[in-house]
């Protein structure tokens, strides 16, 4: 091997600051978390409070408006991935096992859809859901989610569905399954680790929007946490910067727990979906 | 490929609902869009007539050169920066990987976390680290060493790094996981030949590692470019735009005109610019890899 103990000890010095930069912010945040107002003052001083308390947490999660903005954020996470998952497989399967004019093609038109900012199609589509009365309303904002969630889904699974050996199939067309029997009982439940990779992702992808609901969600008990703690953070003040902190840590350690959870699951899906096709 | 392929299998019925969902969500609103660009329609009263002066007026709007600047320096300096950290860290825990050295997934799986937070949470983190009171996390721990303070969100440019700074520490993961799987795929003996040679391992980073990396750079530099571009939620979150309009970048100059001053006309306009600019991007793209390929 290369290079050798001094070498290494360069190695870890490199990534502790790199280590650093990445946690430092998360660690600070925390730090403010378990303070009382009286210590945030005190800035790095209290890095580790004289006072550690859990109150801020207690606060944030007493509020009955803060359980309904986790709520929100579940609900329209976990509705927009299904959505996602739901369309995006059978077209997958298609670009994966059926040769037609137009594949490659349509392969990246699908990708091309990526290209584009929520923020353009969102200008109509606040004009056409206030005509059809769908501002408010949650079902209209899944439906901009698993939009949005399609192009990177399709592609996910479609590397997943090459990963399966097509003798599998064939083999029970020759049993005398039509194509949808085949795929139902034979193709998903062997590609179900792309499928749950694509479904997670959704839903931590879904859990981190903001720009969507922001638009088109403008009554309070409607908004996911995203939105909440954006909102939140516009009345906050000097005093309330642990209840701000504590408030963020509430959204973004779910996402974090979930990934973590899933972490082996999700980096194979995406670099084996990256890398193949 | 390798896949039985079924011809005369109709794939319609298949890609039904992608089309479905696909053409309702995004192409019917981006053919609107464009209809809407060249009309005077305001948020409040919809369309009167189709005009060209909406398409004019926003394109030679004064302030619109201030914002495209913003948009290029935030957009250049964050592509440049996360690509070279995401490289460098890539390289060095693919360095450890092959050492055996501990903690190296570890190490991924933070840099990996800063992605997934939400990128307003992302905002509103770096803002109560650049926040000039006293529980501004950075002014705090230079002010121990007896520096600062800095006045990072209140001068223009320092509002310009700060945001900068916040956009590369959630992108650099996904430069980190591109060059990572793009190192693993390398073939070593390449390597090891080079060394054998008595080539320095900077001689061998350049000449070696360095062009079997094009692939992994170039689609890593026009998807980073494409995201950063149309950045929104950190930068409306940690700045809001200013102080003045010095971090207004396109997207959040687009969302404004739109849902602050209600001109739909030039806000389509203005989209439409944002989707031209990653269409161009992502055209380069799909050419340069045709020649690679």
């Amino acid at each position: 091997m290369r290079g050798g103990r001094p070498a290494d000890i360069a190695t870890y010095l490199a990534l502790m600051l790199v280590a650093a930069f990445f946690v430092g912010p998360l660690l600070w945040l925390v730090s403010l978390a378990l303070r009382t107002s009286a210590e945030v003052y005190r800035g790095a001083a209290a890095f580790i409070p004289d006072h550690p308390t859990l109150a801020n947490f207690r606060q944030i999660l007493n509020d009955p408006a803060f359980a309904i903005y986790l709520w929100n954020g579940v609900k329209l996470s976990v509705l927009g991935a299904a959505l996602a998952v739901i369309c995006a497989a059978p077209a997958a399967y298609a670009f994966s096992r059926l040769s037609f004019r137009g594949r490659g093609a349509g392969l990246w038109l699908i990708l091309a859809v990526q290209m584009i900012s929520p923020l353009v199609i969102l200008i109509p589509l606040y004009r056409y859901y206030d005509w059809l009365g769908l501002l408010e309303n949650h079902m209209a904002v899944v439906a901009v989610y698993g939009a949005i969630g399609i192009p990177l889904t399709v592609w996910l699974l479609r590397a997943g569905f090459h990963r399966i050996p097509v003798e599998i199939e064939e083999a029970a067309r020759l049993d005398g399954y039509s194509r949808l029997e085949t795929m139902v009982l034979v193709t998903l439940p062997l590609a179900a680790p792309s499928l749950a990779a694509a479904f997670v992702l959704n839903v931590v992808m879904n859990w981190g929007q903001f720009l969507v609901p922001f638009i088109l969600l403008s009554s309070d008990p409607k908004w996911p946490i995203s939105v909440a703690i954006y909102r939140f953070a516009g009345s906050t003040n000097a005093s309330t910067t642990q209840l701000l902190a504590a408030a963020c840590l509430v959204a973004l350690v779910p996402a974090i727990v979930v990934f973590l959870a899933l972490q082996r699951l999700l980096t194979r899906a995406l670099t084996g979906g990256a890398l193949k096709g | 490929m390798g896949q039985a392929l079924n011809r005369g299998a109709h794939p319609l019925a298949w890609l039904a609902p992608v089309i479905l969902v696909l053409g309702a969500i995004y192409l019917w609103p981006l053919l609107d869009a464009i209809r809407l660009a060249f009309t005077d329609a305001t948020l409040l009263n919809g369309v009167r007539s189709y005009t060209l002066s909406s398409v004019t007026s926003t394109l030679g709007d004064p302030a619109l050169p201030q914002i495209l600047r913003a948009t290029a320096i935030f957009t250049g300096a964050s592509v440049i920066l996360l690509q070279s950290l995401g490289l460098a860290i890539a390289l060095l825990v693919t360095r450890g990987d092959r050492r055996g050295l501990p903690g190296m997934a570890a190490l991924r799986t933070l840099v990996l976390a800063a992605w997934i937070v939400p990128g307003v949470a992302n905002g509103l983190i770096w803002q109560i680290m650049f926040s000039e009171a006293p529980f501004g996390g950075l002014n705090s721990v230079i002010g121990m060493i007896g520096l600062g303070p800095v006045a990072w969100l209140s001068d223009p440019q320092m509002a310009m790094v700060s945001a900068v700074v916040a956009n590369i520490w959630q992108g650099t993961a996904f430069s980190m996981i591109l060059y990572y799987a793009a190192l693993r795929g390398l073939d070593p003996s390449l390597d090891e030949a080079a060394r054998v040679d008595g080539a320095t391992s900077l001689d061998r980073f350049i000449f070696i590692t360095m062009p079997q990396l094009k692939g992994a750079m170039l689609a890593g530099t026009i998807l980073v470019t494409i995201q950063t571009l149309n950045t929104f939620d950190s930068i409306i979150a940690l700045t809001g735009g200013g102080p003045g309009r010095a971090t207004e970048v396109l997207a959040l100059f687009t969302y404004n005109t739109v849902f602050r001053s209600f001109d739909l006309a030039g806000g389509a306009v203005l989209a439409l610019l944002l989707v031209a600019i990653s269409l161009a991007l992502a055209a380069v793209y799909a050419l340069l890899l045709r020649q690679r390929t």
